[in-house]
């Protein structure tokens, strides 16, 4: 015999499936908020399917302290399991289908309720068949039920047969049970609040150990931990350590957390730490023979971190330049070591852009940042400039120039540019240079961006 | 003095931002004496450019940026660059022509970019009368070097050799562009020196994209959709800054300071560049005549055999006698003009199209000529109808006749299209151009694209267009994008909504005109590049119908009609059903038949009378005769509505408004139309009556009012109008009267020639439908989709006039509607396999043709004969109840066995077939035969859906259609039916129209703009309605003004009302 119990309005935080076992091991959770058990042998728990059937009511309706489901539910008892599905989903309350009486219980359904899904039939083929169906006037379970097997083979083949056995409620298949999902968290409340970094990480050690444990035991690794601490002042302090590289190691991930905390320190005493990530595939690599060894990912990481916590994060990584007419824009990127592959098409890119011997070339030192400057001009050309930092100064008596240069662009954003530059031949006692300044034409800034070698 | 000699517009679709009339517009304020448009592979905008020029005084020359496949020598590959070059002389003109034609009529219309190029060979063969320039960033010099090469002198050296070799060294100018960027600087010191060892000249230009720089945004969302980006990731595909814009010659100057002479030899090119539009050499083609003959003797004898064929004086008709004299007017005129020619063209399109039996009409002004209606080219006697010859015609205005023909649309009208092709040859006749420009949602969706919205807000933004024709004043960008939860504050939003006003209006990309032909004495490719249409067998020259007529080339529009498909299929029906011969021209006039469904508004299916409006017209002019149809097609217009000429004429026409005029000069012209204007024709006529115009005058005046609104040129024919009024003594508040009536009717007003024109069809389809009933509505069912109503609708409107209709049947329908012979000798029409849904010709072709060979015996045999039918279209079959008569058998026994016969039982099954083949299933309900019809055939013949609900509706205390008549004006009503039509006419200030149908008839309702918004939702979706209100009854025209709505539930799957957007 098999019990289906559907919650319609099942609250979002609750598992079903879950409260299902309570009942029986075997468990199928047909969607969300359906599950059919198997109960046969249950009768020495729980006494007969009618008053299984009762207990799963009574128990649904209670608290989750009380391991309810806070809502109600209906239950359907049937020697069939997707007439179970059928009748719980589409009668409230308690429904009973002795052996053989499907069709009586079923039979005035719509055919529309035909759950095709149950049998594992392509919901398009299924839908043409309900069409035709549909032609043919069939309305309900009963009158699909009662056409002639032959004719209906003969007509709709075996989709059709598995979909009128469906509605008769003769199906025959086994459960697809459900293994309760591992869990790759775990949490801790602490008895008095921690406000210094040493005692707790000894709480973040243990619970780390246990998650790396749990991913060990399943092969996994994961490349994100998500750390949440509840704090004396009620709120909650979450961080995320994104990894480059899935890993399982405590030890790394303790280091990387202690890391992070320094940087990012909690505003209250914690009251209570959860740790989780989501697993991953571990990550297996197979280094070249003739490849330099590169630094261990796990090393790398660290080495990464502690850097971070001295400059700040977003001070480090790789320079990448953006598409855009923007002078100078670039972003930052994660750090991340260059695969071999890449190496070799980096070399050959840069070998293509060897400057031949006899072409005459300008190296350009750019200042950053650049030098506020002030400008004298005449008809629109500088004349004049001068500029000072702690570390240089520029000025002199322009004596040659070419520009404007002038870029604009993301006239569709706030912070829209433009600006105008200048390759300018300064003299200064008597010996010249040449430099590339520029104004911002929305502030009128005049800048030194920096001098051609 | 400076020149910009290399612009482009937004004619190089996608990649440039500025209507070539505002690059003039920016030109004439800068002060430049000449300019010149180079667009991408097209002359497209140069008409639009040379006229705006030459409207305000500037010199418009012409070129165009030619995509060239460079070829590949020992050391450099080959490549693609875009060589701009500008016409110096006619000759140079003709070769541009042809080089372009050569290149586009080589690739597919949708190539790919770099696809369609020309070779290097190609463009030395075009090259004479052309000088080119070097280019810009994507010229033959740039593409030629790389920034980083030391070969790049070297290179450069052989691309100017290259185009030295091409065009001679007087044709080449080095060009320069400046737009502050350094490395096209780097560029133009290589081109000085270049220019420099090869002693070319310099010439500066600005490669302007963009009549004035804000416009910049418009370039860069542009490059976006052309290269399928959004703005953010664009990149550097955007430009790098706003400096393409059309620049001063102060700042030009100040840009080229240390080279003058690069400024200088702008005007000196100028000066060379002989070439504008005005010499464009375009001859029509001359008419082949017998030996001894001249176009103008052969014209005059085609003419007077028609005009004695025409006028015989017989039925009120004139005698030839009295069309004599203005036939000869009009042709010493045409001689003068020299348009022998044309005319003889068109006689020759009308003579082939009546040789291979297919109808053809003259339509629009062309009917105002006796020469037209004597070579039965049109179908109205302008002599008989007193019509004006000016409005076609006249020496002052010195434009080309235009003359629109009318023919079945579909397969005929192609056939005629062809004859013209394969007449003057592939290049010497092609289609006119249709420019799609971008507007409302494409424009919002394609704008928003590029700005990354979101698709739902996408959505949004596109749904904010409107699709009703009614524009609510109340509707501000701001409540509309308010309405649609936008924020108009919101940077995104506001830059959205600027750049999608930018944007409207500007070229898209090229399409077809229905029906403008262009036909060219020589080469046409000569006087405008030919490109390939998307449709095969199909060319189109680069310009649309208004850039040809500007540029005087002639057009022969070939319009197709389903109307004239209709009474052609009617006449065939009549000749193989009733045996009797029906000739379009010969119906016999004035049947009471015809006057009699035209007063009673009995109309549904007839040509031009049958929409709710013309409808509720209809009951009060009560036309009685031939002219009161042709005033009947021209009332129900814009003008006449806007211009509140239609109740003034019903009213004196009922006798309730004594006839007036504004002043006793008017009476001869505005008589025929009771003291009213309704025709352009009159508008014509009082100018040079009261005003002393003459006929060309009249119509510069009309064009001056019209389309074209240009306030200049308004305010100057208004004042030369109230001149000649005052001369003739109409001052005041009647000057006023006269020069509003002719000012607001100008731009809307209906020619009598057109309405005439059409209402000999409306006659004829109106005399086909009252005499031919069967005939008539079987040929309108298959020429669908067309006119104003739904086949369902059609079909019962035959049904009430008691044609008998019958089903869709395997055993004896054909893929179109035929007509059956009763056992009384009447008529039944039989509906034909093109009215089952998801039936392809192909197959229902093949049932016929399988079953003339044999009947078939059974479905199985008809599956096993026609392997063509699909199982769907089997099932669809018999649904409908199609099969029902191969085995007499119903419909689920049909759908049963049909499931059967496209299925193998397989080995294992084969000994348990069921041997009777009886259905186990229950037969169709009526309801559900009904829902089985609609779904598959969108129509049933048998009871109207709403007739099954009677009785429901009778205890709602809702009224038939029919009843309606019965009730006083003012009577509190319930009326209920199925939608057919709903409509929001721009005109009618916001008011919705409904018409509901059921088993007896239709009725009409009207929706106040309060209750639209109120029931909004109900009343543009709900198939069938409830409505309340109260009964207006004026002049037998019944209508239900409603105060309440509700929705209907039927289980009827209906089909889609006709809704006017």
């Amino acid at each position: 015999m098999f019990a289906c119990i559907h919650a319609p309005e099942l609250p979002a935080d609750f598992s079903l499936p879950e409260f299902a076992y309570s009942f029986s091991p075997i468990v199928e959770e047909v969607r969300p908020g359906t599950v059919v058990i198997d109960v046969e042998g249950c009768e020495l728990l729980f006494g007969s399917a009618y008053e299984l059937a009762n207990e799963v009511m009574q128990r649904a309706g209670k608290s989750r302290a009380q391991g309810g489901l806070e809502t109600t539910v209906s239950v359907a008892i049937a020697g069939n399991p997707d007439a179970t599905i059928h009748a719980a989903t589409y009668l409230k309350g308690i429904t009973f289908i002795s052996p053989g009486e499907e069709l009586t219980c079923l039979g005035d359904f719509r055919i529309d309720r035909l759950d095709y899904s149950l049998i594992n039939v392509e919901g398009k083929v299924a839908e043409e068949v309900l069409e035709t169906l549909k032609l043919w006037g069939i309305r309900s379970f009963a009158d699909f039920a009662v056409l002639p097997v032959a004719g209906v083979s003969e007509r709709l083949g075996q989709v059709g047969i598995k979909l009128q056995q469906l509605a008769a409620g003769k199906t025959e298949r086994q459960l697809k049970v459900k293994q309760p999902a591992p869990v790759f968290a775990n949490s801790i409340e602490l008895g008095h609040a921690l406000s210094e970094l040493e005692p707790l990480s000894f709480i973040f050690a243990r619970l780390l150990h246990q998650l790396c444990a749990a991913l060990n035991a399943y092969a996994l690794a994961t490349n994100e931990v998500c750390v949440s601490m509840q704090l004396e002042d009620q709120t909650t302090h979450e961080r995320r350590l994104s990894l480059p590289y899935p890993m399982r190691d405590h030890k790394v991930f303790l280091k990387l957390l202690l890391l992070d905390t320094e940087m990012h320190p909690p505003q209250a005493a914690v009251k209570s730490v959860s740790i989780a990530c989501d697993p991953v595939k571990p990550r297996v690599l197979q280094n070249g023979l003739f490849v330099p060894l590169a630094p261990a990912p796990d090393k790398l990481e660290l080495t990464l971190a502690r850097l971070a916590k001295l400059v700040g994060e977003h001070n480090i990584g790789s320079p990448a330049l953006l598409d855009t007419h923007r002078p100078d824009a670039f972003s930052i990127k994660r750090f991340t070591l260059q695969t071999d592959t890449g190496g070799r098409k980096r070399r050959k890119k840069n070998k293509q852009q060897v400057v031949s011997s006899n072409q005459q070339c300008l190296g350009f030192r750019m200042f950053r940042p650049p030098l506020r400057a002030i400008v004298e001009v005449d008809q629109g050309c500088p004349t004049q400039i001068s500029a000072w930092s702690k570390q240089r100064s520029v000025y002199g008596k322009v004596v040659n120039l070419a520009g404007p240069w002038r870029t604009s662009g993301d006239w569709w954003r706030d912070d829209q540019w433009m600006r105008d530059e200048w390759d300018v031949t300064l003299e200064r006692q008597g010996q010249q240079s040449l430099y590339r300044i520029y104004k911002e034409i929305d502030t009128e800034h005049w800048f030194v961006e920096g001098n051609y070698d | 003095m400076y020149v910009e000699l290399h612009a482009r517009s937004a004619f190089s679709f996608l990649e440039g931002a500025s209507l070539p009339e505002e690059l003039i517009a920016a030109g004439l304020e800068l002060e430049m004496p000449a300019m010149a448009l180079l667009d991408r592979d097209g002359v497209y905008g140069a008409p639009r450019f040379h006229l705006s020029a030459k409207r305000n005084g500037l010199k418009a020359h012409i070129g165009a940026e030619i995509s060239v496949q460079r070829p590949a020598s020992n050391s450099e590959s080959s490549s693609v660059c875009s060589v701009p070059v500008l016409v110096r002389n006619r000759t140079g003109y003709q070769n541009l022509c042809r080089l372009i034609t050569l290149m586009k009529l080589r690739v597919p219309k949708h190539a790919k970019p770099g696809e369609c190029v020309a070779t290097s060979d190609e463009l030395a063969a075009h090259a004479a009368g052309l000088v080119c320039l070097t280019g810009g960033f994507d010229g033959p010099i740039a593409t030629a070097i790389n920034p980083r090469d030391t070969e790049n002198t070297r290179k450069a050296q052989s691309t100017v050799e290259w185009l030295i070799e091409l065009f001679g060294k007087k044709n080449v100018y080095a060009e320069l562009q400046r737009h502050l960027d350094r490395e096209e600087e780097a560029r133009n010191h290589l081109v000085i020196e270049i220019a420099r060892r090869n002693r070319l000249p310099l010439l500066a230009t600005n490669g302007v994209c963009h009549a004035i720089a804000v416009r910049r945004e418009v370039s860069d969302v542009f490059t976006c959709i052309r290269n399928h980006v959004k703005l953010e990731s664009a990149g550097r595909l955007l430009a790098q800054n706003s400096e393409r814009y059309l620049k001063s010659p102060a700042i030009m100057e100040k840009l080229f300071s240390d080279l003058p002479e690069a400024i200088a030899n702008t005007t000196e090119l100028s000066s060379r560049l002989k070439f504008t539009l005005e010499d464009l050499g375009y001859e029509f083609p001359k008419y082949p005549v017998p030996s001894g003959e001249t176009m103008a003797s052969f014209l005059r004898k085609r003419t007077e055999e028609g005009a004695r064929w025409r006028y015989t004086g017989a039925n009120g008709m004139p005698t030839y006698e009295r069309a004599r004299g203005q036939i000869e007017r009009e042709l010493t005129l045409i001689e003068k003009l020299k348009l022998e020619g044309y005319f003889l063209i068109v006689w020759d399109i009308v003579k082939f199209c009546r040789e291979a039996g297919i109808i053809v009409q003259g339509r629009g002004s062309a009917a105002n000529s006796a020469v037209c209606y004597s070579l039965a080219i049109t179908a109205v006697d302008p002599i008989g109808m007193d019509l004006l010859f000016e409005r076609f015609l006249s020496e002052e205005r010195g434009e080309w006749p235009d003359i629109d023909l009318d023919l079945p649309s579909g397969d005929k009208r192609e056939q005629a299209i062809q004859y013209v092709y394969e007449r003057y040859g592939k290049l010497g006749a092609a289609m006119t151009a249709n420019v799609i420009t971008y507007r409302g949602r494409s424009a919002a969706r394609e704008v928003g694209k590029v700005l990354d919205f979101d698709e739902e807000t996408l959505s949004r933004l596109a749904a904010l267009v409107h699709t009703w024709e009614w524009k609510d004043p109340k509707d501000s960008s701001e409540r509309q994008f308010r309405d649609a939860g936008l924020d108009l504050n919101q940077p995104r939003i506001k830059k959205f909504f600027h750049l999608y006003q930018l944007v409207q209006d500007l070229p898209r990309h090229l399409g077809q005109h229905s029906g403008g032909m262009v036909i060219c004495r020589g080469q046409l490719d000569s006087i405008v590049p030919l490109e390939p249409a998307a449709m095969p067998g199909r060319v189109v020259v680069q310009w649309d119908k208004e850039d040809c007529a500007d540029l005087g080339l002639i057009k022969v529009d070939l319009l197709g009609l389903g109307m004239l498909a209709v009474i052609e299929d009617s006449m065939k029906l009549i000749r193989d059903s009733y045996g009797e011969e029906v000739e379009l021209a010969h119906l016999p006039p004035n049947d009471p038949k015809v006057y009699e469904a035209l007063q009673n508004a009995d109309t549904i299916g007839m040509f031009q009378v049958e929409s709710r409006a013309q409808m509720s017209c209809l009951p009060r002019l009560r036309p009685a005769k031939f002219y009161d149809i042709v005033v009947q097609v021209a009332i129900i217009r814009p003008g006449p509505i806007v211009g509140n000429m239609v109740h003034p004429y019903l009213k004196r026409r009922q006798g309730r408004e004594v006839v007036t005029y504004a002043h006793p000069l008017l009476e001869p012209v505005l008589q025929r139309t009771l003291g009213v204007p309704l025709f352009q024709e009159q508008l014509l006529r009082m100018a040079m009556l009261c005003a002393n115009f003459s006929g060309g005058e009249a119509e510069e005046l009309r064009r001056a009012f019209g389309f074209k609104r240009s306030e200049a040129r308004m305010k100057a024919i208004e004042i030369k109008l109230r001149q000649g009024l005052a001369a003739n003594g109409i001052t005041g508040k009647t000057q006023d009267d006269i020069v509003l009536s002719i000012s607001s009717f100008a731009l809307y007003g209906f020619p009598e020639s057109h309405a005439a024109s059409f209402a000999m069809i409306a006659y004829a389809s109106a005399y086909l439908k009252c005499n031919y009933l069967a005939a008539f509505t079987a040929a309108i069912l298959n020429n669908q989709p067309m006119g104003f109503y739904q086949p369902f609708t059609i079909i019962k409107d035959a049904q009430r006039h008691g044609l008998k209709v019958l089903p869709i049947d395997i055993t004896c329908s054909d893929w179109l509607c035929t007509l059956e012979k009763q056992a009384d000798s009447t008529l039944a029409l039989r509906l034909g396999f093109r009215y089952v849904r998801g039936l392809s010709q192909q197959t229902g072709q093949a049932i016929v043709r399988e079953r003339s060979i044999r009947e078939f015996a059974g479905i199985d045999d008809l599956r096993n004969r026609v392997p063509e039918l699909r199982k769907d279209e089997l099932r669809k079959l018999a649904a409908v109840g199609a099969l029902n008569f191969i085995q007499d058998t119903s419909r689920r026994d049909a759908l049963w066995q049909v499931e059967r016969v496209t299925r193998d039982a397989g080995e294992l099954y084969e000994g348990l077939l069921e041997q009777d083949g009886n259905s186990p299933l229950q037969q169709m309900t009526l309801m559900e035969r009904v829902d089985a019809d609609f779904r598959g055939t969108g129509m049933t013949i048998g009871k109207h859906p709403v007739a099954y609900h009677r009785g429901e509706l009778n205890k709602l205390n809702a009224l038939r259609a029919i009843d309606l008549r019965k009730l006083r004006n003012g009577s509190f009503v319930r009326v209920a039916g199925w939608v057919i039509v709903r409509q929001r006419p721009g005109t009618a200030k916001g008011f919705m129209f409904l018409t509901l149908e059921d088993e007896t008839g239709v009725s009409n309702i009207i929706v106040t703009p309060q209750l639209f918004d109120k029931y909004r939702l109900e009343l543009v979706s709900n198939p069938f309605l409830l409505i309340e209100g109260a009964l207006q009854n004026q002049d037998n025209v019944i209508s239900v003004k409603a105060s309440h709505v509700q929705p209907l539930s039927f289980a009827v799957t209906a089909a889609p009302s006709h809704d006017f957007h």
